[in-house]
Order: structure tokens, then sequence, then C-alpha cells
């Protein structure tokens, strides 16, 4: 969205004013409502619907945000890795932005997914339960966001659903299945001194106990699986958009164009350590020196923690409502 | 897979519980989306698709603007969670690009373009979930956005597939059934009776042909009712919500009542 100067100054005159004004009458850290729903898409693993700003009428509207893992098997051999595989994708909607020509289209779509990606999937928050077989098989977890429309904040939006899809994400039970060679029985022979077998022994050398299992069958179990390892440590992000000395969150379009740098943070509330920083990232023009930097960092933290209390309520309210329908479900039959 | 599946049992009743001739579940959201002029997502049974639409408007290209009509740009996103196995279909996609100029040519001929000319109507098909029967599912979206945007049309477009198991015919397929038996996918303006698109991707005998294409003529009916019906509904919605309901009636709405 573009905007005229006088426009931008008026948006930021009324934020830098006292009390500070916003278009909308929120206060510079209220938020728009935020409205969430998890296993959204049958087909996938796991799911999650996100809007934020819906029109409380039922009109629709706001940013909306679409997010779905699927898990599919790779071999290790071949391109997986042991413990498995996480990849990110997000996709722009032409929907959410009309206005951009299908080349800007894609190097946003790809400037979000590197920031998604690099975030959720660093190492420090590998999910611990995406091995099938050592050294065999693994599961290749795919995560893809769909930004239906973007009414700003579209950051803070895209890591919810990201959460929300992956804490719903359901690892199938699996169980490896052992060919072995029958070692007695009929077809053996009755007599072992007449045949010049020598017999297996294990080297001493042989520390490594190799892994015998070959393949691998789903468990038949009355649920779609365990929970995805790790579900609390993903992160939430905030984004801080500064209008220098001030800055507010939740941006709508115009203010969104009004303010010239943003910073976005990613934060994990591990359930046993202290906070974590998962992720910086400066957006937009401008600069920052250290101490305010360290200043927005201890505030952002703040706002992430209220952020990320209110959506882990929201998601346990969830677990129960999806656990009692299939419930329902089930009695009813 | 199909083979061990019986689509139709001696009973008449198939797969999925439903009789020959039943529709799958239809329904319709015609609720605001992001900035778009006029939206609407519409479910067939598992089947979900989002068309939004934009315009008409100033076109992005010198290149793409008529001097006598609208240009109707039609872009489809598969998204990758939609089917059963993830795949993700880039924009240059033959098949995306192949359905996308099926719905273009579909809606030409009832898009009133020639009211709007050097510009562009913009329709984005956001497909969310597939099971079978996603270009139907694609053009009764669209029909349904671009009434919801007041984009002047000659009538409706409502599109259904059927399709013939040995002898019999059935409608509105779902992807199990798709997959195995032959099927036509039939776009018909109602009131008119044309059709405007019959398209085929398996072979299918002739002498069954006229048959199921008399089936699904009669099938788009029902459907116009529902879409009818949806859109009159919302309406009536947005007129009480703008506390106009005695004053004049929007253009909207009387296109609707003239025409029941």
């Amino acid at each position: 969205m573009s905007l005229s100067k006088a426009e931008k100054s008026y948006i930021q005159t009324g934020l830098l004013s006292n009390p500070p004004l916003r278009g909308d009458g929120r206060t510079l850290d209220d938020f728009r409502p935020i409205a969430l729903e998890t296993g959204v898409a049958p087909l996938a693993n796991g799911s999650a619907k996100l809007i934020i700003g819906q029109d409380p009428h039922g009109g629709g509207g706001g940013t909306e945000v679409l997010a779905a893992t699927k898990l599919e098997v790779e071999n290790v051999q071949d391109e997986g890795a042991d413990g498995g595989r996480v990849v990110c994708s997000v996709t722009c909607s032409p929907t959410a932005y009309p206005n951009l020509s299908p080349g800007a289209l894609d190097d946003l779509q790809y400037d979000m997914t590197t920031i998604l990606h690099q975030t959720l999937f660093h190492p420090s928050l590998h999910p611990p339960n995406l091995g099938i077989i050592p050294g065999r098989k693994s599961w290749l977890l795919s995560l893809d966001l769909v930004i239906l429309s973007d009414t700003g904040n579209v950051y803070d939006a895209l890591f919810m659903a990201a959460r929300a899809a992956l804490w719903d994400t359901k690892v199938p039970r699996t169980r490896s299945v052992e060919y072995k060679a029958r070692q007695s029985g009929r077809n053996a022979p009755k007599d072992p001194a007449t045949m010049d077998v020598d017999p297996e022994e294990q080297s001493g050398f042989a520390t490594r106990k190799l892994a015998t299992a070959t393949d691998f069958e789903l468990a038949d179990y009355w649920d779609e699986g365990e929970d995805l390892g790790g579900r609390s440590g993903w992160p939430v992000a905030i984004t801080l958009n500064l209008v220098s000395p001030t800055h507010f969150l939740d941006a709508s379009p115009p203010e969104d164009s009004a303010a010239p740098q943003k910073v976005l943070l990613a934060f994990s509330f591990p359930e046993s350590s202290h906070t974590k920083l998962q992720a910086i990232r400066s957006l937009g023009s401008g600069e920052l020196n250290v101490p305010q930097l360290k200043e927005l960092i201890a505030t952002g933290e703040k706002y992430a923690k209220q952020l990320f209390s209110a959506l882990n309520s929201k998601l346990k309210e969830e677990d129960i409502r999806r656990s009692q329908k299939a419930r329902d479900r089930f009695a009813k039959r | 897979m199909g083979s061990r599946v019986d689509l139709l049992n001696h009973a008449g009743y198939r797969e999925d519980g439903r009789t020959q001739h039943e529709l799958r579940d239809f329904t319709v959201d015609l609720s605001k989306h992001g900035h778009a002029d006029g939206a609407a997502a519409v479910t067939h049974g598992l089947t979900h698709v989002l068309v939004t639409v934009f315009g008409p408007r100033e076109a992005k290209s010198r290149a793409q603007t008529m001097h006598d009509r609208a240009n109707l740009n039609v872009e489809l996103t598969i998204a990758a969670f939609s089917a059963g196995e993830r795949r993700k279909r880039s924009r240059g996609d033959k098949r995306i690009l192949e359905m996308a100029a099926t719905i273009k040519s579909t809606f030409e001929p009832v898009v009133q373009t020639n009211l709007y000319p050097r510009s562009q109507i913009d329709i984005f098909v956001q497909v969310l979930q597939q099971d079978g029967g996603l270009l139907q599912a694609c053009i009764n979206a669209t029909t349904l956005a671009l009434v919801n945007a007041g984009v002047p049309m000659l009538d409706f477009v409502c599109a259904v597939t059927g399709g013939v198991y040995s002898t019999s015919p059935m409608l509105d397929l779902t992807l199990l059934e798709e997959n195995d038996v032959p099927n036509v996918t039939v776009a018909v303006m109602p009131k008119t009776g044309k059709v405007t698109l019959v398209t085929m991707e398996t072979r299918l005998h002739v002498d069954r042909f006229e048959e199921i294409f008399r089936l699904a003529c009669a099938a788009a009916k029902v459907l116009h009712k529902e879409m009818k019906d949806a859109v009159r509904h919302r309406t009536a919605e947005l007129v009480s919500a703008m506390g106009a309901g005695h004053g004049a009636p929007d253009r909207e709405n009387t296109m609707i009542m003239d025409e029941s």
C-alpha cells in the first residue's frame, strides 16, 4: 500500500501524540482479535487456520493464513537424513497481493520462506520423533503455509499459524519389522558335525550393534498417532513497528507503510530453561543502535510471552474441542 | 485401488453412500475476503475452492488491454496439501495453465466484457482441498464470485461432472470414482439452456454420451437453484445490514428478483 507524505505524517503524528491515537482506536500494544482453528485440512497430518482482525460481525476480512503439515517416508540412503528432515514453504496467493506482478510475488514468498524455514527448523528445535528406522527410513515433515489475504502484520500471523499446525501434527505410530533366518527347526540340518560350517562369532571389535530392522509397518491404533515432539518449543514471533522514539504492534496496512522500520523477533519459551531468542530481523530502511536494540528485545520478550500464553491456552482448548468431537462421533456409532 | 472398491453396489449405492444421481453436499460462503471486490468459497463434498475477483480495473500491462472489451485474467493456485500426496505445483505447471485457460474460455461468452473496454477482470482461484470434481467446483465458485463482485453476466454458469460405471450414469464424482470411471464435465447456462463447456479427459462410449450429457444438464439446473438461493440470502443479509430494506434495493438484488 503506497501512501502520500501527508497521509504518512498524519499517521505518525497520531502515533506519537499523547495519548497515542490509531485509526481503529487501539492502544499501541493492542492486537486486533485473532481467530484460530486447528484441524482444518483433513488430508494433512496437522493444520491450522488463523485470521487476525476478522470483522466481528462475521463479515470476513482480516489477515488470513492457512498452515498444514504433511509427513512422507524417505529413505535415509537417498535424500533423507537420519532422524528426519523438515522443510517449510510459504505461498502467497495472488488474492492477498492483487497489485503485485507474478515475479514480485515469487520474490516475496521466497523471502518469507527463508525467514520461516531458518527460524522454525533450526537444529535446536528439531523434533525428536521423526526417525522411523535408524539409518534406513525417516519422516520428511513439510510445512506449507498459504497467505489467503494480507491486511497487515503477516509475519506474526505466519509464525502463529505455523506453531498451531506443528502443535496439531500427529506422527503415525510405527513398528519395525525384522526378517530373521530360521535358526533351528525342521529345515535345520540334523547333525551339524557332518557339515563344515563356521560357527558365527561376534567379533570383539564390533562395539556397534547394527540395526537389524529392515522395514516398518503402521501400528493399528485408534488415534492418528503421537504428537510431534518438542511441540511446546515452537517459537512465536512479534513484529515491533518503530516510529522513533516509540513502537507499536499489529500494524494495519496504512500504519504498516507509515512505519519506516520494523524489527521481527522470534522467541521460544521452553518449559525447562530460559526464554530463547530464536531469530531477529530488521525489516525496512533505518538504523538501530545497540542500546535501542537491547531495550526492544526486552520489551519484545514481554509481548511475545503474553502472545505465547494466549496462543497456548487456545491450542489446548482446540485439543479438547477436537478430542471431544472425536469421542462424540465415536459414541454416536 | 479402485478394483477392490465396489463403485456401485447391487443395492444402487456408491462407495460414499450416495445413489447414482445424488450430488454431494454443496455449500457456499460469500463473505468478504481481504481487499477483493467479490469472493466465494464453495465446497462440493470434500473439494474446497476459494475464488476472488478483482475488477473491472486497469490492466497491469498495456499489452493485455483490448480497446473494445475487458480482458479476463484467470490465475489458479493449488495448495500443496490439498491432495492425498503432497505436491507443489509451480505457476507455470501445464496442468494449472490448462485449467485456467478452460475456466477463462468458459466465462468469456458469459461475462459482458464489452461493457468495460480497456480494462481487466482478475479471477484468482485457490484450491484448498481436492476430492474430485475440481473443475466443476472452480467454475461454480467463479460464477458466484463474479456475481458477488457485481460483474454483469448474461447468466449463471453451473458445472457438474457426470460419469458412467459400466452402463449406469453417475453424477458429481469423487476422486476415487473419477480415477476409475469415464467422466465428462459440463457447464450450463441454466436460463437459456446453453452449454459453455464440455470437457473430457477419458474415453467415453458414444452411445452413453447423450444420456450423461442430458443428466448433467438437469443436475446443473439443481445447482443453479442452490447458487441463486445463496446469492439471494447474502444480498438480503447485506440489505438488512444497511437498514435499506424498505428503500431502493441494490442492483444485484433487482437482477435476481427479475429472474425469479
